[in-house]
Formats: C-alpha cells, sequence, structure tokens
C-alpha cells in the first residue's frame, strides 16, 4: 500500500471473518501484526499518522486464510471477536487472535485505500 | 448491657423469621404448590450451610466463596418469596373476580390471545472492561489492591451465579468464562445481570464486634432454636400481619463476620439485546471511589447473549397430510408425514424416515412471510385444505395440504398460527437458529500466584544457557537432597560423630564446598549416582550409618552443619525462580535433569518440548527482531536467531517477548 502524499485517501471499515486453518496442532490465520501500545509506533510503515500505536496487518501469506477472506496488507485490525485491538500491547493482541477455542475470528477492520487506485471502493459497513 | 440487648434483638429477629416462614407455609400449602415450599427448604438449608462455612472457615479463598454462596442463596430465597406471593395474590384476585361475577369463569374458553412459547435463553462470555489510572500500571512497589467480583445473572426466579474472579490491577478486563443457560424464559425476559465485589485485603471481623457475638450470631442462623418455638407456638394463631414486610424482614441474615460483597454495577437485558454475536452493553454503576470494593469499571459490558425458543428446536406439530401436486388435472394427492419445526414443515414419505434421520422428501418454509389460509371447502373431499404460499426468488410458490379430518386440519391450523405467534414475540430469535454450547466439564482452574513482580515471571529455560543453568540445577537438587535428608535422619551425620577424629574431619574440611553436597548421594541407593567414582570412595562411609546420632558432641553438630548452613543461603538467592521452575520440572516428571546431569543436557531438556512444526514463528519473529537490532544497533540477544527448535513453548516464547519488549526501539511483528 502505498500512500502518494496529497492524493486523498478513503477510509473503508469492514467486518472480515476469517477462518482459521488447521495446520497440525495449530490453528493459524496467515498473517502477520506489528504494533501495540508497548512498540514504538514511529515505525509502523502503514500507519498514517505515525503516533497511532493500533495493531497493523504487515504481511499476508499467500493463499491463506486471511487472504481468502479479504484482509490486507496494512489494514488496521480495531477489533476481534468483539475485543478491543485499539489500546492493547502486542502481546495481548497476538493472544486475541490465537486462541485455541476459537476457530473463527471476526475482526473489525479500517483499510485505506488510495483514490488513484482504479478499483475504488465504496464506504459499507456490514 | 450491649450483649443483653443484642440477645434481645436477636431472639426477636429469630421469632419475627420464624412467624415468616410459618406465613411461607401456610400460602404455599394454601396454592398447593410444594415444588416452591422445596425450594425455599433447600436454600435455607444451604445458607445454613454457608454460615457454618463461612464462621469455621479462616482461608480468605473460602470465606469469599462462601461469602457469595451466601449472597446468592439469600437472593434466590428473596426471588422465590416474592413470587409466592405474587402466585398467592393472583389467587386472592381470582376469588374475588369469580365472586364479583357469580358464574365459575371456565379457564377453557377458547383463548384469543396465545402465549408465545418458551425458550432457552443463554449469556456467555461476559467480560467488563477496568479502566486503571496509567499510573497504577506502573506501580511496582506496594500492595497488589484485589478485589474478589463475580456475577449474579436473574431471569424471574432463576438465579445464577458465576465462578468468583480476583481482580487486581494486573487485569484488563474482568472476564468470566461461565455460560449460564436459563431453560424456561418468555420472549418478554429480563435478565438482570449484577456485578458484586468485595474487598479482599481487610480484616473480616466485624468492626468492632467482639469475637464470641460474632460467632452467637452467625449461630443463629441455624434454626434449631427456632424450630422448637414453632413448634411450642399454635400454627393456626399467626397473623398475616408481617404480610407487608415478608419480603424484608427474611433478612439476609444478621450481621456474619465474614467478607461482604456489594452491589457494584448491573443492567438489564431483554430480547432486543439477543443476537448471535458478541455485543457491549452499559452498565449503571453504583458506588464510587470512595468505598472499598470499588474496582474501576469503563462502564460497559460485553457479552453473547442467545435465546432458542422452543418453536425452533422442538417439534411443534407431527403427522399425516396429503400434498397436492403442483400441476396436472386431476390433481393428486401425494401422502406425507409432516413435521413442524423451526421455520420449516418437513415432509417425509413415511414417520419412519423422520425418526431414522433420513432426508425429508421436500420442506416447506414457514417463516415471517409465508402466508397460510385455509381454502374453501374441496368439492371433492369433507375437509378443508390449507395453502401455504412462500416468495422463492420472485415468485409465489403455493402447497395445498390437506389433513385427513376436520378436527387435524384445525389442529394443524392451531399449530401455525401459534408459530406465527412464536415468530412474532421472539423475532430475531426465530431468523435462525442461535447455537448455546452447553458449559463443557471445568478444568481446575490454574491458580497462579501473582507476586506483583514481573521478574517472578520469567522462566529460565534450559535451551537459552544450558551448561551454566544445568550445573545451578544440579547443585540444587543436590542441596535439595541434602536438606530433605537434614529433615530425616541424616545417617551421615553421624559418620562425624563416630569418627576417629583426625583423618576423616581434615579431609572433608578441605573439600568443604563440594563435599557436603556429594555426600548425600552415597547412602542413597534409590537415586542413580551421577558420580559413579564417589560411590566407591564413600563406600566406607556407609558402614556406619546406622548408628544413631543422639549422643553425638554438640560442637561436631554444629560444626558440621554451619557449612550446610552457609552453603545454602550461597544458593538461595538464585533460587526464587529457579524454584517455580524446578516444581514445574519435577511436575512434569522431569526426572531427566535429576539423573542424567552428566550426560549432554540437550537430550535431556529436548525431551518435554512438544515437536511442532511451525517454524515461521520462530523465524518471523527472530528475524524482525534482529534485523531491527542490526538495523538500530540494540542488544537482542543472539540467541534468539537460529534456534534449533520448532515452535518453540510458551515459556519461551513469553522471555523471548519480554526481551524484545525490553527494548523499545523495536517494532515486533507476530505471525498469527
Amino acid at each position: 500500500m502505498s500512500f502518494i502524499p496529497g492524493q486523498p485517501v478513503t477510509a473503508v471499515v469492514q467486518r472480515i471473518e476469517i477462518r482459521k486453518l488447521r495446520q497440525g496442532e495449530h490453528l493459524i490465520l496467515g498473517f502477520s501484526i506489528g504494533g501495540g501500545i508497548d512498540q514504538d509506533p514511529g515505525q509502523n510503515p502503514f500507519s498514517e499518522d505515525k503516533s497511532d500505536k493500533g495493531i497493523y496487518v504487515t504481511r499476508v501469506t499467500p493463499e491463506g486464510p486471511a487472504e481468502v477472506a479479504g484482509l490486507m496488507m496494512g489494514d488496521k485490525v480495531m477489533q476481534v471477536n468483539g475485543w478491543d485491538m485499539t489500546m492493547v500491547t502486542h502481546d495481548q493482541a497476538r493472544k486475541r487472535l490465537t486462541k485455541k477455542n476459537e476457530d473463527v475470528v471476526r475482526l473489525l477492520v479500517a483499510s485505506l485505500l488510495c483514490n488513484a487506485s482504479p478499483f475504488v471502493q465504496t464506504e459499507f459497513a456490514i | 448491657m450491649p450483649m443483653d440487648r443484642y440477645a434481645d434483638m436477636e431472639d426477636k429477629l429469630r421469632i419475627l423469621e420464624d412467624l415468616n416462614m410459618m406465613y411461607i407455609r401456610q400460602i404455599a400449602l394454601s396454592l398447593q404448590d410444594s415444588d416452591i415450599q422445596k425450594k425455599i427448604d433447600h436454600e435455607i438449608r444451604m445458607r445454613d450451610g454457608a454460615c457454618k462455612l463461612l464462621a469455621a472457615c479462616s482461608q480468605r479463598d473460602q470465606a469469599l466463596e462462601a461469602a457469595k454462596s451466601l449472597l446468592t442463596c439469600n437472593t434466590r430465597i428473596m426471588a422465590y418469596m416474592s413470587e409466592l406471593q405474587r402466585m398467592k395474590e393472583a389467587q386472592v384476585m381470582q376469588r374475588v373476580a369469580r365472586r364479583s361475577d357469580g358464574t365459575r369463569s371456565s379457564d377453557a374458553g377458547p383463548m384469543d390471545d396465545r402465549l408465545p412459547c418458551k425458550g432457552k435463553v443463554a449469556i456467555s462470555d461476559l467480560r467488563i472492561p477496568l479502566m486503571w489510572k496509567d499510573t497504577e500500571y506502573f506501580k511496582n512497589k506496594g500492595e497488589l489492591h484485589r478485589c474478589a467480583v463475580f456475577c449474579l445473572l436473574q431471569v424471574g426466579g432463576e438465579i445464577h451465579d458465576t465462578d468468583m474472579v480476583m481482580v487486581d490491577r494486573t487485569l484488563t478486563d474482568i472476564c468470566f468464562d461461565n455460560t449460564i443457560v436459563f431453560s424456561e424464559a418468555s420472549p418478554g425476559f429480563e435478565l438482570r445481570v449484577e456485578l458484586y465485589s468485595c474487598c479482599s485485603e481487610e480484616d473480616y471481623s466485624a468492626g468492632s464486634a467482639p469475637r464470641k457475638l460474632a460467632s452467637k450470631l452467625s449461630s443463629s442462623l441455624g434454626r434449631s432454636a427456632g424450630k422448637k418455638l414453632r413448634v411450642a407456638m399454635d400454627p393456626g394463631a399467626c397473623s398475616p400481619t408481617s404480610n407487608a414486610g415478608a419480603a424484608t424482614l427474611l433478612l439476609p441474615g444478621p450481621a456474619v463476620a465474614g467478607p461482604k460483597y456489594h452491589l457494584l454495577a448491573h443492567t438489564s437485558l431483554s430480547l432486543s439485546h439477543v443476537q448471535d454475536s458478541f455485543r457491549t452493553h452499559d452498565l449503571s454503576i453504583s458506588g464510587n471511589e470512595e468505598c472499598s470494593y470499588w474496582v474501576p469499571l469503563y462502564g460497559s459490558v460485553c457479552c453473547r447473549l442467545a435465546a432458542q425458543p422452543h418453536c425452533m428446536t422442538q417439534q411443534m406439530m407431527s403427522g399425516c397430510l396429503k400434498v397436492k401436486q403442483l400441476g396436472g388435472d386431476p390433481p393428486s394427492w401425494t401422502n406425507v408425514y409432516g413435521v413442524l419445526k423451526g421455520t420449516n414443515l418437513f415432509c417425509y414419505h413415511r414417520q419412519e424416515d423422520m425418526e431414522a434421520n433420513v432426508e425429508p422428501a421436500f420442506t416447506i418454509a414457514i417463516n415471517k412471510e409465508t402466508r397460510i389460509r385455509a381454502s374453501e371447502k374441496d368439492p371433492h373431499s369433507k375437509a378443508q385444505s390449507i395453502c401455504i404460499s412462500n416468495q422463492y426468488g420472485g415468485e409465489e410458490v403455493t402447497h395445498t395440504l390437506s389433513a385427513d379430518s376436520r378436527e387435524e386440519t384445525h389442529r394443524w391450523m392451531e399449530a401455525f398460527w401459534q408459530q406465527f405467534c412464536d415468530m412474532s414475540q421472539w423475532k430475531q430469535c426465530c431468523d435462525d437458529l442461535m447455537k448455546i454450547e452447553l458449559p463443557s466439564p471445568r478444568k481446575p482452574a490454574l491458580v497462579t500466584s501473582k507476586q506483583g513482580s514481573l521478574y517472578h515471571e520469567i522462566v529460565i529455560d534450559t535451551s537459552d544457557d544450558i551448561s551454566t543453568v544445568t550445573d545451578i540445577l544440579t547443585r540444587r537438587m543436590q542441596e535439595l537432597e541434602l536438606r530433605s535428608q537434614l529433615g530425616t535422619s541424616p545417617p551421615w551425620m553421624s559418620l562425624f560423630e563416630e569418627s576417629p577424629g583426625g583423618p576423616r574431619t581434615p579431609r572433608l574440611a578441605r573439600h568443604s564446598p563440594r563435599s557436603p553436597h556429594r555426600l548425600p548421594h552415597s547412602p542413597l541407593s534409590s537415586l542413580r549416582c551421577p558420580w559413579p567414582g564417589l560411590l566407591s570412595s564413600d563406600a566406607s562411609l556407609t558402614s556406619d550409618s546406622d548408628s544413631p546420632c543422639s549422643t553425638s558432641p554438640c560442637s561436631r553438630h554444629r560444626g558440621w552443619a554451619e557449612p550446610l548452613s552457609l552453603s545454602s543461603p550461597r544458593f538461595r538467592p538464585r533460587t526464587l525462580s529457579l524454584d517455580a521452575k524446578l516444581s514445574t520440572l519435577r511436575g512434569r516428571g522431569y526426572g531427566g535433569v535429576l539423573q542424567c546431569s552428566c550426560q549432554p543436557p540437550s537430550s535431556s531438556s529436548l525431551a518435554p518440548i512438544p515437536a511442532q512444526c511451525v517454524p515461521q514463528a520462530t523465524l518471523s519473529c527472530s528475524s524482525s527482531t534482529s534485523s531491527n537490532s542490526s538495523s538500530e544497533g540494540s542488544h537482542s540477544p543472539s540467541s534468539l536467531d537460529g534456534t534449533p527448535f520448532s515452535r518453540p513453548s510458551s515459556a519461551r516464547r513469553s522471555l523471548r517477548n519480554l526481551r524484545a519488549k525490553l527494548d523499545p526501539r523495536n517494532w515486533l511483528q507476530s505471525q498469527v
């Protein structure tokens, strides 16, 4: 996700439901997260506001459950199954995504779309 | 003098309570409802038990649990009593109405208003976020201000309580894992959620009340004396003068010495809050910061409230039907066995198919958009037929059904009307069946004693620095063995009293740093000795081991004991967290460490690590931290890189996370 300074951006909030994939003994989601209130927000390459300590998606495994569900790199995760993710430490965030007794996670994510992209999505909330 | 007044008050209270009980029993008898009576009796017995337990227990946790049961029992008793009173009032009103009417109002009249079916309501995953001041998070000194909290959930007369949770500033949310199911709830239910809390630090004795009085008061709840009074008094003579205050007189017992729970917050949930996902609701908070039982609540509660009306889970109607085939003239009819359940009318070829769980021949939807009407009499048959119309896509599809007789048709129509009534009352619960998970058998809760310092959470893993930690471990094991030996009869101690003196003691004194630890191994035949050489050399010492040590000269005792006591404190500072690790190691049956300290330790340390293969986790985590460290020049420990193990255990991961977290210049990424 590259931001062209000066170009308008649209923020889209959507609910994404990811079904965990079982790999051996583990349930994986297929993406990586970064951020947290205990992390240095200045190093977040995806955030627009460099003091934002939220949880961002830093990588999405190709063909993984997250990609299939529509999660994109650079999305900010706001909620996971009703748990707030805007004011959590990194480890708390990881724990909330990797609960062993849940095989579906419903995320509320905010994505920024550059209007220069040909695929402009209008705002919608499920 | 004050004791006399207390005694008088006690007696009066007891008498009033017994009067109440008699009144309650009268009401119950007159209503011919022994069910509530039994429930009340049961709760009173539970309450007595809880009071006795409270008076007898010494441990704080037990006292808190007993106080919680006491509160629950009291609430239940109040609920049953108010229900009883309501029933009594209803009966009285009915009687009055009947008398004024003059005619006996029959209850078999045609009911114009239907009652919707009842359903199961389940609340689960209760979570109450907390809002500690940020200064609280970073306070490392001082005691942890802890509160015990639990929730009381009430629907009508059914009251359930959750487990108790200890809350302190290390928690960000209060989570109750219980799933509470209320089995018979009407669509107009009101689920009252109350959060009670109690400070778990103060002294429990009720202020200045003397111990004797406290025990006297708590024992007065036992009703043996009351029963005597009851027998003595004439049961018919009691008057309902205490009616008005009946509910309040049966107080939650007189002051019982012990922890008291206070209402901290409450909210009411109803059908509009039911949804198949998590929702947040507002809490009304009572209490403020000055109270001892205060816990800073964020002001909302998050939970999953699901409802399963019976019309969705049970068969509401079943029977044989004839379905007209669409199209074709003359119309032909197919015999089916129809089952009305949920939002569908399942039609099976035969009844046996339904019992065998075979797929139905076809299914007709019965939902909010369906229209059902009874059509005019078919000229061919006597019975009316029922037309069910649905919109499938843009088309309207009508099925025509006919029952065998007029009564059957009437019954089916009744069933359909009832279904519509239920669906209109239960609203969103009838769109789809909501899942209610029954609470699984509870695992014993892991009790972790938080000692307030992060240091105690650090687990020293053998993988990090194998050789030195193993050394510590082995030396610690020796010392533990030594200490256990000291407790029992130390056979080797006698050696030194009995020894001829000169040659042995100087030898031991020379090796004093190590020999105190080596010796205990020789008399122990059960432990596999790691130093075979030692066994042979000390074999001569063992022969004298059975002589008693009672006659030993004190000087030698002390002289011998000293190096031991000196050595133990030398090791103690290192073993606080090591203790924790050792106990977990022992618990896991990690005997390998004990036995093969001479062998390469890596084999033993690898044994309990489950072989899991998600290599991405370690690699991405370590690579990100190492890459950050290399770019930023920070001091991430090199042991994180290229660990040969696959997915690390949670302890190791937490240690790694801790280390990475401690470096503020890292921007951690985790694979999920």
